[in-house]
């Protein structure tokens, strides 16, 4: 096997029966009650930890046990997927297989076929100085996921996408796309911001240098979470003014 | 309140006796088949018989029946009720008598058995008084063997004894005990649930000549081990199950020609449409739109029935299609035996004129199956007419109830469960046909055969449970069988924003809004899959159980392992 990658599956409960949760050596399986309980911020976290690739396995509408649990969870994937794309993280490295446990498919086939796919890409954190840049991402990319702006629009995305609202109208997918896309863009150096000042007191200037990004739209953002009650000014070191992250709750 | 909203899957709202089938089919899907039957009995003593000859509701109610076909469900409660019998069964014990009022029940059909099993359950002295020789009334007597095997009958039967009811065969209510000797004798409560036992007449000429057998006449004579002439050319008149089965056991006792005669289209006939291909395979022909006129004997035996062809009329106000004869059609048939099948009626001459209404059943408020004789309740075909096993099973467990409140003194009407809620709409999904042969059910298996197939089956019967779309809410399936962790959403309220987003996401409707625009999780429907915690928000949501942080040491475990 590939040097060991880490892998993480996580599969519905109800996906299996139990004579064929068997997977090779060097994954782990997580049984959750449906994929539609991942909370995205489970699995950037695993990446964040080093896990090198992460597949998870729910179950094809109709048969998910939920209903429609496992339509919400695929919804999540593929909001995982844009995030990992700003991240600068191979969006292979997450799979989503949607299986009918009617189908009798063996998960280790399914797993190792995953394997397969993701080995050129070697493990995730390569010991090397960008790897420092990865985690800095990623955990800008979990921040990103708990604000509400992001969990608001994606829990509402079948909604919108779906079903007609009462004036007879449905956004198509390439308009939720490109509104989740614009909205991810922006918490997501939000969350950046955010960080860096979590750290110690930084100006926009020393933002913008550290994250790449232009200072007026720092600036901007910096309002935002102004207003949003996230950030402060610690203090004003000559005319320049440093921000400071807030806690919350 | 009389009837309140119990949340109930649709196939277990359609079930009349309310077997938990999705806490079932949850089972089988874990390959936990004993403990599966254990759960059908909770609700129901008779899953071998329900398991082959079961009309079942829930399967025409079966959420799935919009997306491809029903679950098999009954095909697997055959198959687990089979499994049980052929591991062993876990030996019953007598429950302990809690109550000392007798209770006195007439009639071991599967009402009469229904109600002496529940309260034998809850611990009263019951009697069952049955007039043939061995219980189980039309489970025993006229449903064919082909269809439901006696010692399947006997088997289960067996389990409602052992749990301590006494029973007294030979003895006929009317004749050799009344209303008033139990009375006497100290049974404090009565059940009646006699069937209906008599077949209708045709009320032709002939009708009394030999060779002429009314089909409940027919099967119970067959049943009780009676010799019969059957007849090379056979009629059966009549288009209901109980036609079908007079006229496909005729033909396996040797009949050449086996025809069924009746009056409507094939579109009307009350036999379900799986029972009229099955009698078609077996060979047995029908004829529509015919009614008999009269049949003709020679010597004193039958010779032919004559018939007028009918046309049927526009729908009348119940939209029903009545037959009308088209004069001077005149034909015969030529037979030498007539099988009449047009339905039984209740032999009301042993009852207590009070208890009978109009109709020629015994009166009986729906719901609480009191008749006006106070402490006497009667239920089953007795009351509805002819129906089905598991619409008796229903009026044995409402009657038991109601007794037992009658004599603790309480409410007899309170809080029945009558109606039930559909969890989800799936109706506008297009309605698929409904599915007669199951993957897991053969009917025809000698008893060597049936050990190997149940092996062979026991995967295929977990497939099939798993197209359950657990469309309802936590069955409970699960309690003392260590399976499943149960888990609920819990709002943090000083969290919530009252956003909706859980509201709109549940996918059983789980979740609404209080007063204060703050989001309230129905324990009862909820069912712990945390799609809506992954999303919320606020991250005001989280599960009892397994809550994110949960899965997220979870995840370090299995790093932390990784790494030694
Ligand atoms: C041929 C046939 C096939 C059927 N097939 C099916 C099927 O496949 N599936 C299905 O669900 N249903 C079927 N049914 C219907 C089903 O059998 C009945 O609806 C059901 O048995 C009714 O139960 P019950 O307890 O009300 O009455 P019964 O089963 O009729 O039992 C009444 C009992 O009371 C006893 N009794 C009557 N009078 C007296 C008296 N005066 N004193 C003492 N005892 C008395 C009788 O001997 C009998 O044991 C079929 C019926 C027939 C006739």
């Amino acid at each position: 096997m590939e040097a060991g990658l880490r892998i993480i599956c996580f599969i519905c409960d109800w996906a299996f029966p139990e004579w064929s949760i068997e997977t090779p050596p060097n994954v782990s399986v997580i049984q959750v009650k449906c994929i539609g309980r991942l909370d995205p911020i489970i699995i950037l976290e695993a990446f964040a930890r080093g896990v090198d690739g992460v597949i998870v396995v729910g179950c094809k509408w109709p048969d998910c046990h939920f209903i429609d649990g496992s339509l919400y969870g695929e919804r999540t994937i593929r909001l995982l997927k844009k995030i990992m794309a700003l991240t600068g993280l191979e969006t292979e490295r997450l799979r989503l297989e949607m299986v009918s446990p009617i189908e009798n498919r063996s998960l280790s086939s399914i797993v190792e076929k995953f394997i397969d796919d993701i080995k050129d890409f070697g493990p995730l954190f390569k010991g090397k100085e960008a790897d420092k840049e990865l985690l800095f991402n990623l955990q800008a990319a979990e921040q990103a996921v708990t604000w509400s702006r992001l969990r608001m629009l994606s829990g509402r995305e079948r909604k919108l996408t779906e079903k007609v609202n009462v004036y007879g109208e449905r956004i198509s997918q390439e308009e939720y796309d490109r509104l989740i896309e614009e909205a991810l863009e922006e918490e997501y150096i939000r969350s950046k911001i955010y960080l860096i000042t979590k750290g110690k007191p930084a100006s926009v200037e020393e933002i913008s240098r550290r994250i790449g990004v232009d200072s007026f739209l720092v600036l901007q953002h910096i309002v935002t979470l102004r207003r949003k009650g996230l950030l402060g000014v610690d203090r004003i070191e000559g005319y320049t003014p440093l921000y400071k992250a807030l806690e919350v709750g | 309140m009389r009837g309140y909203v119990k949340k109930f899957p649709p196939c277990r709202g359609a079930c009349p006796a309310h077997v938990n089938v999705q806490a079932y089919v949850c089972l089988i899907q874990m390959g936990k088949f004993r403990e599966a039957v254990e759960v059908i009995r909770r609700d129901l003593p008779f899953p071998a018989i329900c398991g082959r000859v079961c009309f079942s509701p829930c399967e025409d109610a079966c959420s799935r029946i919009n997306i491809d076909q029903s679950v098999a469900i009954r095909s697997l409660k055959r198959l687990v009720a089979d499994i049980e019998r052929e591991q062993g069964r876990v030996a019953v014990k007598p429950v302990p008598k809690k109550y000392d009022e007798k209770v006195a029940i007439i009639g071991a059909g599967p009402a009469g058995l229904a109600a002496a099993y529940e309260l034998a359950k809850l611990g009263y002295p019951v009697t069952v008084f049955e007039r043939m020789p061995e219980l189980g009334g039309m489970m025993r007597y006229c449903i064919p063997d082909y269809r439901l095997e006696k010692f399947v009958v006997k088997n289960e039967i067996d389990y409602i004894l052992g749990l301590g009811v006494e029973v007294k065969t030979g003895v006929e209510f009317g004749k050799d005990i009344t209303v008033d000797s139990l009375k006497r004798d100290g049974y404090k409560a009565i059940f009646i649930a006699i069937g209906a036992q008599l077949s209708a007449k045709l009320n032709i000429p002939g009708e009394d000549l030999e060779g002429v057998i009314h089909a409940v006449d027919f099967l119970r004579s067959l049943a009780l081990g009676k010799r019969l002439n059957i007849g090379e050319t056979v009629a059966v008149i009549g288009g209901g199950n109980t036609a079908i089965d007079a006229a496909r056991t005729a033909k396996r006792l040797g009949a050449k020609r086996v025809m069924i005669l009746y009056r409507r289209s094939r579109e009307e006939m009350p036999a379900h449409p799986w029972e009229v291909e099955m009698a078609e395979k077996d060979g047995v022909k029908f004829y529509f739109l015919v009614a008999p006129k009269r049949i003709i004997g020679e010597g004193g035996r039958v010779r032919a029935v004559e018939c007028l062809r009918m046309r049927l009329s526009e729908p009348d106000e119940t939209g029903r299609r009545r037959p009308i004869p088209i004069p001077f059609t005149e034909h015969q048939y030529e037979v030498d035996m007539v099988i009449p099948a047009i339905g039984q009626v209740v032999e009301i001459s042993c009852l207590p004129p009070e208890i009978i209404g109009k109709n020629g059943l015994i009166e009986a408020d729906p719901v609480t199956l009191e008749t006006k004789i106070p402490g006497v309740f009667a239920g089953g075909d007795a009351v509805t007419g002819p129906a089905s096993i598991i619409e008796a099973v229903g009026a044995g467990k409402r009657a038991a109830l109601s007794i037992h409140r009658y004599l603790r003194g309480e409410a007899i009407e309170e809080e029945r469960i009558e109606e039930t809620t559909w969890v989800k709409d799936w109706s506008l999904l297009e309605k698929k046909e409904r599915r007669y042969e199951s993957p897991v059910e053969k009917p025809h298996l000698s008893f060597e055969e049936v050990r190997a197939y149940l092996e062979r089956v026991q995967r295929a019967a977990r497939f099939e449970a798993f197209r359950c779309l657990g469309c309802g809410p936590c069955a409970e399936c699960l309690a003392g069988v260590d399976l499943c962790v149960k888990d609920k959403a819990i709002v943090d309220e000083s969290k919530c924003v009252g956003c909706n987003l859980c509201v709109e996401i549940c996918p059983f409707g789980a979740i609404v809004k209080n007063e204060s625009g703050v989001a309230q999780v129905n324990e009862e429907i909820c069912k712990g899959c945390g799609t809506c915690a992954a999303r919320c928000p606020k991250e005001a949501i989280t599960l009892e159980n397994i809550s994110t942080d949960k899965i997220l040491s979870a995840l370090s475990n299995a790093l932390v392992v990784r790494v030694v």
